[in-house]
Order: structure tokens, then C-alpha cells, then sequence
């Protein structure tokens, strides 16, 4: 075994290096990461635009707006010529768009830098807004919801479904990329009038990274004056409803497994002291595709009823795809989610009981300072894979910006993992997560049959195919008889074709 | 679509321009060979700066090694049981060090290759050959945790299953192959997956004779030193005993007609068309490979005709890809696309075909072969920024070819490739009885 302390120094000189480097310039819209030896450059351009600014009855237009701008034509080139710019450079343009932030970004070996940029300015500041694009882009979303999302990735509907359960009733309700009957009624002008609404240098923070020559940063901010100069865009208010008991969703479709989710809203963001306190919880209980994580352990591992089982304090799209947190879905609300992967539909109603009795166990027990040490040593070596490229570091940078961190978000939580003790994470979990109040999504066939069962609290025995351990098959009964209040009324049935109407 | 059939290799020349790029040999990083007297093989490549390691155990063995019937789906299932430990390091305690490392460590599992990979902090260089090279030679697991892992192998498949493309790769390769072992998918057959729990001693078959040095490559990249890990690659590594046993796999003869099968997906999706036509096996110095590996983008990427055509002007698909891998024995070139209206699928049919047709019969334009050749360079250049990303792009042509050497040959090779080799390629592969079509449907349309 190394010497801890040189270990956990060596990596905080690694950290240093990775996340120290971020020069903020004095201009208040611009994050710069240089990396003179990068051969390529990343450009990171964040929009404070996102899917709560859709206007009422046009859910899905900040989405649509940026889809049109990096998979459209320019008023100097139409798409089919901007794919053939792009092509022999290997580089592409891309839009992220999530409740608050819209990111346009892309990266270029430093050969092709003039002839990119080029493109990513007219692309940003001089978009066509073509009827025929907008057909094609506007279909192709139409076509991904009512396919695609409903009926090919269970777990990501499953996701999407408990995310406007937590919120009902706010600006970040709706699914992100729209609904189906606001997309069909959408016009091109919308996706205009949203461009000249929101695009406009108030609005627009620049990233740039990588191995750009000095003078390009003034070229860069130049080019976005030709933008309206704007007023910073009014924050729509995020009202969150109470949670009173457990509230399930059953979202109903032909399936061999059944996806779950649930969770509740909470009020921590990063920066704040108790973030870091419950991160560590939260990695300890669920960190994300990582057998280090007690859900997993409990329903995986010791008995094989799924692929994975995870915990989140911040949202956490694809999870099916990413291993590492995403840059720019930062938001100024936030949920605790857990999410179990598909299980055999007969042990759906017991994986639930076993993740929720978890929660529980957790809230009410709290950690002990052995797992404490243990998940505080992983964290201190994991958060250096968070961000090991420039696009990601710039990514982390604007998130920085966007919650208002001197400093960074991944240094911040580096200095806390070293002063935390296990007390201030156990004070964090009594006071930011329980286990009475919260949302439950369930996407499954025989909805009718799990509604009984959950409002009359029956039991949920589980039946394995292969033998287990005695010391399983005693915990299993607690599991199986794990009391569940749950009103009548509070349990809502949902065809899936219904689903993002 | 930027990450693309070629980007398995590494081309990362830190302020290299392309003037100099075209005179220096392909691959630009220096990197050590380390073999031990039991076969066991080493690449070295350091990477200065990050203060991390990838380090990848990449098995020449997947689930093109499941020859014997029933017994499709081992090697990913057997990846599963890699992480259950040994009589030194235990299932819980390997677990408890990895979390205290905060490795990013996974796996997974292809047609030819398993590869067990994580990035560290240098520091722990030692202490992870210690654990890797002890569940390489030591494995160890009882019939009751093989089975419980069987659960969550079943669980994997579920969630597969609902993937309309899950479905039809299933299809596609039961009706292209009769005697080869690509005949079934990674995951495999769903009845072989189902009985897997009680093929425990098969899976301690399986270990004994594919995981053995000589089958096994170990790539490191990142912030090291050379020396000192060849020391404990020696330390670690030489007690290893050799004994793999080559598979028997059957020889797929080849194909005599065009097969084709329209399969139902039970849920709703827009019809997907899937073209694949039998290929090659890999040699990295064979011009015709070269060209194919051109070919599939030049023919059907995003800035051919028919993409543009098709996706942008007439809007009758959602996309339209390619992929054309590399492969230890023939596979398959693969072309596809999801239809918007069913009414245009033979139109869509026919356009694929006109496009293979036209290479067949004309040379494509050089603008057009510039190009591509710039972008599979920009792409190797951008795609290779970490130590993880190197090594994660160069696994499988580790494991197809055995090693790194051919890699230069392979890249002079797609440099030199004319207008007339592609036709040719395009003559070679683009044949009615080489392909197998799947044209798979939801259930409303």
C-alpha cells in the first residue's frame, strides 16, 4: 500500500494542474482556457436561453431554435454546403440545450481554424432560418419523441417522465426538447422571433480553449457585437410544488422490464457548503455507473436483478451513454433522483422497496465514518476524470459562472473533501433528503395489477431463478413486506402513447 | 457523424502541421514492445504530463471464440465475473480498492476482442498490476455468485431489447452467417443467455483456455516511466503460465445468393432499412482494405450524394450511416438508414442501390478521395486528446492485428489509395450475393 498522504498530494498537484489553469479575462461574457502545446481549439459558446423561456403552447423551441443554427443553412451557405466545409476538417457544430442554458459548440484542428470559424460565426450570428430546414429538423424531433423516446429507451422515458412529475406546474415541466402537438403547430417564425428575443450580447457568455493564437479572443468578441446589445433575460420563476406522501406514476406500455425512477426536488446547488457534504453521501449510496455504489451493490450485485442502481444530487441526462457528470445542465433547481435499471417485471414492486428501504436506512443511520473515509479517498482521485479534456474544462468553467463560483466548482470540491468529516455529510443528508415524500415513475405493462399492490401495501416476495446466500433470503423478507403508504389517489395511470402529447 | 470507421487509431501530433504530417510515419507517439518468455505482450507509450495511466488488458478473445453450440454469450458474461475476485484479493476487497484508487474502471466486450480498462493516478501504477495480473492468473468464484451474476447479465439483455437496433443486429447476423461464430451477437442467443447459470464449468473452460498470456496484450498510456514499468510487468506478470487453446471456428463459406427478411420490432419505430455486405478479414497491408475502409463514407457518409439527397433535399430518411469495421475473420460492411414514410422504402432500396452501382461503374471524384483522406487524419489528430482516448482507439486494432507494429503500413496504405482502387473495392464488395438485407418494422406501421 502507497503512503496515502503522498497519494492524496499527488493528486491534489494533478487537480491543480487540470483545473487551476482557467484564466477569467476582465470581460465579464468570456472563459478562457489556453493551452498553447493543444493542436486544436474548442470553442464553448453559452446562451443563458433554455427550455424555460418556451413560450406557453411552444414547448421544445429553445431546443428547435438551436437545432436550426447548427443543423441549418447560413445566409451566406445553405447546410448541404456547410457539411461539405466541415468534412475534410472532421469538425462539426453542435447545440446542447437543457431548462437554462443553451451551449453551441465545436472544436477544429488549429490548421483549419480561419476556414471554421468562419462557418461558426455565421452559423452563431447569421443564421437563414430555411422553411425547408426547419421541416426537416422539426420532423425529426416529432419523429424522435413519438418513436424513439416512447417506445426504443424505457429508461430515458422513465427519466424524462419523473423530471416533469417533480416539476409540474413550472417553467421546467415540459420535456426539454418539446411536446408532440406544440412541435407540430410550431412555425418558422417562432424559431425567429426566439433567435431575436434571446440572442443578444447580454445573453451570450464565449468559451474558448485550447491552442488559439492571443488576438483571436478580441476577434471573437468583436464578431458578437454585431449582435443587439439586450437586456439580461428576466429569470422565470421556479416554483416548486410540495411533495405530500409518495406520488406514483405508472406510465403503461408492452415491456419485459420495467424502468424506474424517483426522487424528489431539493434545494442545494454546487458552491454551496452542503453540496459537497451530500455529494459525498450520494456517491457513497449512488455514484453513477460505479460498482462503488451501495444501490448497486444491494440490487445487482448481491442479487442480480438488474444491470445497475444509482443515486444523483444534480440531473444527470444519458445516463446510459456517459460515465462522467455532463457539462451546462446546470440549473438553479435541482432533484435527487434514483434510478434502477430495468428489472423482470414480477420484481418491480420489490426493487423499488429495496432501493427505497436504502434511502431510509441511509437517512435514518446516516454513514459511518468508515464508509465516510472510503468514499471521501475515491472522490479525491475520481473528480480528476471529470473534466480531462479543454471542451470540458471550459464546460466546467461556464457552469462555474452560472453558479457563481470564484474558483472552480472541482477545486472547491477537492478543498472540501479534505476538510469534511462525517458528522457535516450526516447533517447534510437529515436536512436535504428524505424518504416519505416523493415521485415515483414506473414505466411497465399491467399497470392495473402494480397500482393494487402499491395502494394496498401487499407484499412483493421475490423469487430468484439461481440459490442465494441465507443472510439475502432474511433480508429479502424485510424487503418484500417494506411499508408503503400510498393513497389510492396519488397513483396515476398513463398510456405511453399519451406520453409528451 | 465525425467519429467514424477509422478512428481506432491514433493520430495525435502535438503542433504538427499537416505540410509535415504527410512526411513523417503515421503514427507519431514512441512506444516500447515488452515481451516475456510466456508470451505475454507490452506496449509502453508514455504520454507526459496528465499524471495519469490508461491501462488496458485487452483479450483477443470475444464472442467470435463461442464456437461450441449453446454456449453463445460467455465471454460477456465471463467479463462479468472478472470482477468477482480472487482467493488474495476478494470480490469486496478488490472492489474496496479500486473505489479507494477512484479508479474510472470498466469493460466490455466485442465480436473479437474483450478489453478490461482504467485510468489511475500514476501513483498506483503498482498496485493495479498487482490486482490486474492476480485476477488474470487467479480468478476465482464459486457456482453461487455465477449465478447471481447470470441475473444481471439477463437484466443487460432487457434493457437491450428494447432498442429496435438490438433487435435487428440480432437478425441481421443469424441470417448472414450459417457456420461462423458471427452468427450470433455479443450479448447472444436470448435461449443461451436464459442457461447460462448452469454453465459454471464451462466458464472455468472458457478461463483456462483464453485467458493466457499469450492471448493477452497490455497497452499503458499516459504519465510513466518506461523503466520502472517493464520491471513490474516482469515482477507481475512472468509467473503467468501460457496454454491457449485456439478456438474452432468454422470457416463461413461464401455466400451463394442475396438473403433478405423483413423482421417485426414489438413497439412502435419508423422502418429501418439495414444493407450490410460480407467483407474481409483484416491485413493491414492489403490495398483493396485500405480502399474498403474509404468507401463506406465516400459512398454513403454525410457528404456523398446520396446523404445529401436523401436527409437533406428530399427528407425521406432520418439518417443515414455506415459502418465498415475491422474484423479477425469476414464480417460485415454495413450501410443503414430509418425510412420517415414506408412508402419510400423501395425508393430508398433503390437509391442504395444506384449509389453502389455507380461506384461500381464510374471513379469518384479526386476532391471527393482528398478530402476523406484529410478527414480520417483531422479525425485521428482530434478525436486522441488523453491517455484514455489513445489507448481506448487503439484496442481493437491491438486486437485484430496482435499488436501495433502494422499500424504505419495500414496508414501508408489508406494514403496511397487512388480513384482506381476504390472502383475496384467497390467491384469486390458491393456484390448482390455478398449482401443480406433486414428491413425491420414497428407494430403500427
Amino acid at each position: 500500500m502507497k503512503n496515502i498522504f503522498l497519494v492524496s498530494l499527488t493528486a491534489m498537484m494533478i487537480f491543480s494542474f487540470l483545473f487551476l489553469n482557467c484564466q477569467k479575462p476582465a470581460e465579464e461574457n468570456v472563459v478562457l482556457y489556453p493551452s498553447p502545446d493543444d493542436p486544436t481549439i474548442s470553442f464553448r459558446i453559452w446562451i443563458k436561453v433554455g427550455s424555460q423561456n418556451d413560450p406557453p403552447g411552444k414547448a421544445g423551441l429553445a431546443a428547435l431554435t438551436a437545432d436550426m443554427l447548427c443543423e441549418g443553412g447560413t445566409q451566406k451557405h445553405s447546410y448541404k454546403e456547410i457539411v461539405e466545409l466541415l468534412y475534410p476538417m472532421a469538425a462539426e457544430i453542435q447545440a446542447q440545450v437543457d431548462k437554462e442554458m443553451t451551449i453551441i459548440y465545436g472544436r477544429v484542428h488549429k490548421d483549419n481554424l480561419n476556414a471554421y470559424y468562419e462557418i461558426f460565426r455565421e452559423v452563431l450570428l447569421e443564421p437563414a432560418f430555411n422553411e425547408d430546414d426547419f421541416q426537416r429538423l422539426k420532423t425529426d424531433r416529432i419523429n424522435f419523441i413519438e418513436n424513439s423516446l416512447r417506445y426504443a429507451n424505457d429508461e430515458e422515458l422513465g427519466k424524462a417522465a419523473l423530471s416533469e412529475f417533480i416539476f409540474s406546474g413550472t417553467p421546467y415541466e415540459h420535456f426539454t426538447f418539446g411536446h408532440l402537438t406544440d412541435l407540430r403547430n410550431m412555425k418558422v417564425d417562432d424559431v425567429k422571433d426566439f433567435y431575436h428575443t434571446y440572442f443578444h450580447q447580454r445573453n451570450i457568455v464565449i468559451g474558448l480553449g485550447g491552442g488559439y493564437p492571443s488576438q483571436f479572443v478580441s476577434r471573437l468578441i468583436n464578431d458578437i457585437k454585431i449582435l443587439p446589445e439586450g437586456q439580461p433575460s428576466l429569470l422565470p420563476k421556479i416554483e416548486v410544488m410540495n411533495i405530500d406522501g409518495i406520488e406514483v406514476k405508472i406510465i403503461e406500455k408492452p415491456a419485459s422490464a420495467t424502468a424506474i425512477s424517483f426522487g424528489f426536488p431539493i434545494t442545494v446547488v454546487r458552491g454551496q457548503d452542503d453540496y459537497y457534504a451530500l455529494a459525498v453521501a450520494n456517491s457513497w449510496l449512488g455514484e453513477h455507473r460505479n460498482s462503488s455504489s451501495h444501490l448497486y451493490q444491494v440490487i445487482r450485485e448481491a442479487r442480480g436483478l438488474n444491470y445497475g442502481d444509482y443515486s444523483y444530487i444534480e440531473y444527470f441526462p444519458n445516463g446510459g451513454s456517459l460515465q462522467f457528470p455532463p457539462a451546462n445542465v446546470a440549473r438553479r433547481h435541482q432533484f435527487f433522483e434514483i434510478w434502477i435499471r430495468p428489472v423482470p417485471n414480477e420484481a418491480r414492486l420489490f426493487a423499488f422497496r429495496a432501493a427505497l428501504r436504502e434511502l431510509k436506512d441511509l437517512v435514518d443511520n446516516g454513514m459511518s465514518e468508515e464508509e465516510f473515509e472510503l468514499t471521501r479517498k475515491f472522490l479525491k482521485n475520481y473528480i480528476l476524470h471529470y473534466a480531462p479534456t479543454t471542451m470540458m474544462k471550459l464546460g466546467y468553467a461556464i457552469d462555474d459562472k452560472f453558479y457563481g463560483i470564484s474558483g472552480s466548482h472541482l477545486e472547491l470540491f477537492g478543498q472540501a473533501l479534505e476538510k469534511l468529516n462525517v458528522q457535516q455529510v450526516n447533517q447534510a443528508i437529515k436536512k436535504h433528503l428524505q424518504y416519505q415524500n416523493l415521485k415515483v415513475v414506473f414505466v411497465t405493462p399491467d399497470a392495473e395489477k402494480l397500482k393494487y399492490m402499491l395502494m394496498n401495501n401487499l407484499p412483493s416476495p421475490i423469487n430468484y431463478p439461481t440459490p442465494k446466500s441465507e443472510q439475502i433470503l432474511q433480508e429479502d423478507q424485510e424487503i418484500s413486506v417494506f411499508p408503503l403508504e400510498i393513497h389510492e389517489d396519488k397513483i396515476y395511470i398513463v398510456p405511453v402513447q399519451k406520453m409528451f402529447e | 457523424m465525425r467519429i467514424f470507421f477509422l478512428s481506432f487509431v491514433l493520430f495525435f501530433l502535438l503542433g504538427m502541421s499537416m505540410g509535415e504530417l504527410y512526411s513523417q510515419k503515421f503514427f507519431p507517439y514512441e512506444y516500447e514492445k515488452f515481451q516475456l518468455n510466456n508470451g505475454f505482450t507490452a506496449y509502453l507509450m508514455p504520454v507526459k504530463g496528465s499524471g495519469l495511466v490508461a491501462y488496458y488488458s485487452i483479450v483477443r478473445t470475444g464472442s467470435r471464440d463461442e464456437y461450441e453450440p449453446g454456449r453463445s454469450g460467455i465471454a460477456h458474461f465471463f467479463e462479468h465475473m472478472m470482477f468477482r475476485g480472487t482467493k488474495r484479493f476478494p470480490g469486496p476487497v478488490y472492489d474496496k480498492m479500486m473505489t479507494e484508487m477512484g479508479a474510472d474502471a470498466n469493460a466490455y466486450t466485442t465480436d473479437d476482442l474483450t478489453a478490461y480498462h482504467m485510468v489511475i493516478p500514476n501513483t498506483y501504477l503498482e498496485k493495479i498490476m498487482d490486482l490486474e495480473s492476480d485476477r488474470f492468473m487467479n480468478l476465482s468464484y464459486n457456482e453461487l455468485e455465477f449465478k447471481t451474476e447470470a441475473g444481471a447479465v439477463y437484466g443487460e439483455y432487457r434493457k437491450n431489447r428494447t432498442n429496435p437496433f438490438s433487435v435487428l443486429m440480432e437478425e441481421l447476423q443469424n441470417l448472414a452467417f450459417d457456420y461462423h461464430t458471427y452468427k450470433h451477437t455479443t450479448m447472444g442467443f436470448e435461449a443461451d443467455i436464459k442457461n447460462m447459470p448452469n454453465l459454471y464449468d464451462h466458464s472455468k473452460n472458457f478461463f483456462q483456455h483464453y485467458y493466457r498470456p499469450e492471448n493477452v496484450v497490455l497497452l499503458i498510456v499516459g504519465d510513466f516511466d518506461v523503466l520502472s514499468a517493464k520491471a513490474l510487468i516482469q515482477k507481475y506478470y512472468s509467473s503467468w503460465t501460457p496454454g491457449y487453446i485456439p478456438p474452432q471456428i468454422q470457416t463461413e463459406p461464401p455466400q451463394q445468393v442475396e438473403r433478405f427478411k423483413e423482421v417485426k420490432y414489438e413497439g412502435k419505430t419508423l422502418p429501418i432499412l439495414w444493407v450490410a455486405y460480407k467483407g474481409d478479414a483484416f491485413q493491414p497491408n492489403d490495398q483493396m482494405l485500405a480502399a474498403c475502409s474509404l468507401l463506406g463514407d465516400l459512398a454513403f457518409g454525410e457528404n456523398s450524394a446520396i446523404y445529401k439527397k436523401l436527409v437533406i433535399d428530399e427528407q425521406k430518411v432520418q439518417f443515414l450511416a455506415n459502418w465498415f469495421p475491422i474484423n479477425r475473420d469476414p464480417k460485415l460492411l454495413n450501410i443503414y438508414c430509418m425510412i420517415k414514410d414506408e412508402k419510400d422504402i423501395t425508393y430508398v432500396r433503390e437509391e442504395i442501390d444506384r449509389t453502389t452501382e455507380k461506384f461500381k461503374n464510374e471513379l469518384v471524384e479526386p476532391l471527393a478521395l482528398e478530402n476523406i483522406k484529410k478527414r480520417v487524419r483531422y479525425s485521428f489528430l482530434m478525436d486522441l486528446d488523453t491517455p484514455d482516448n489513445i489507448a481506448g482507439n487503439l484496442a481493437r486494432f491491438v486486437a485484430v492485428t496482435g499488436g501495433l507494429e502494422e499500424l504505419d503500413t495500414y496508414y501508408q496504405r489508406i494514403d496511397s489509395v487512388t480513384l482506381e482502387d476504390i472502383k475496384a473495392a467497390a467491384n469486390k464488395y458491393f456484390q448482390t450475393v455478398r449482401r443480406t438485407t433486414i428491413l425491420l418494422k414497428g407494430e403500427n406501421e
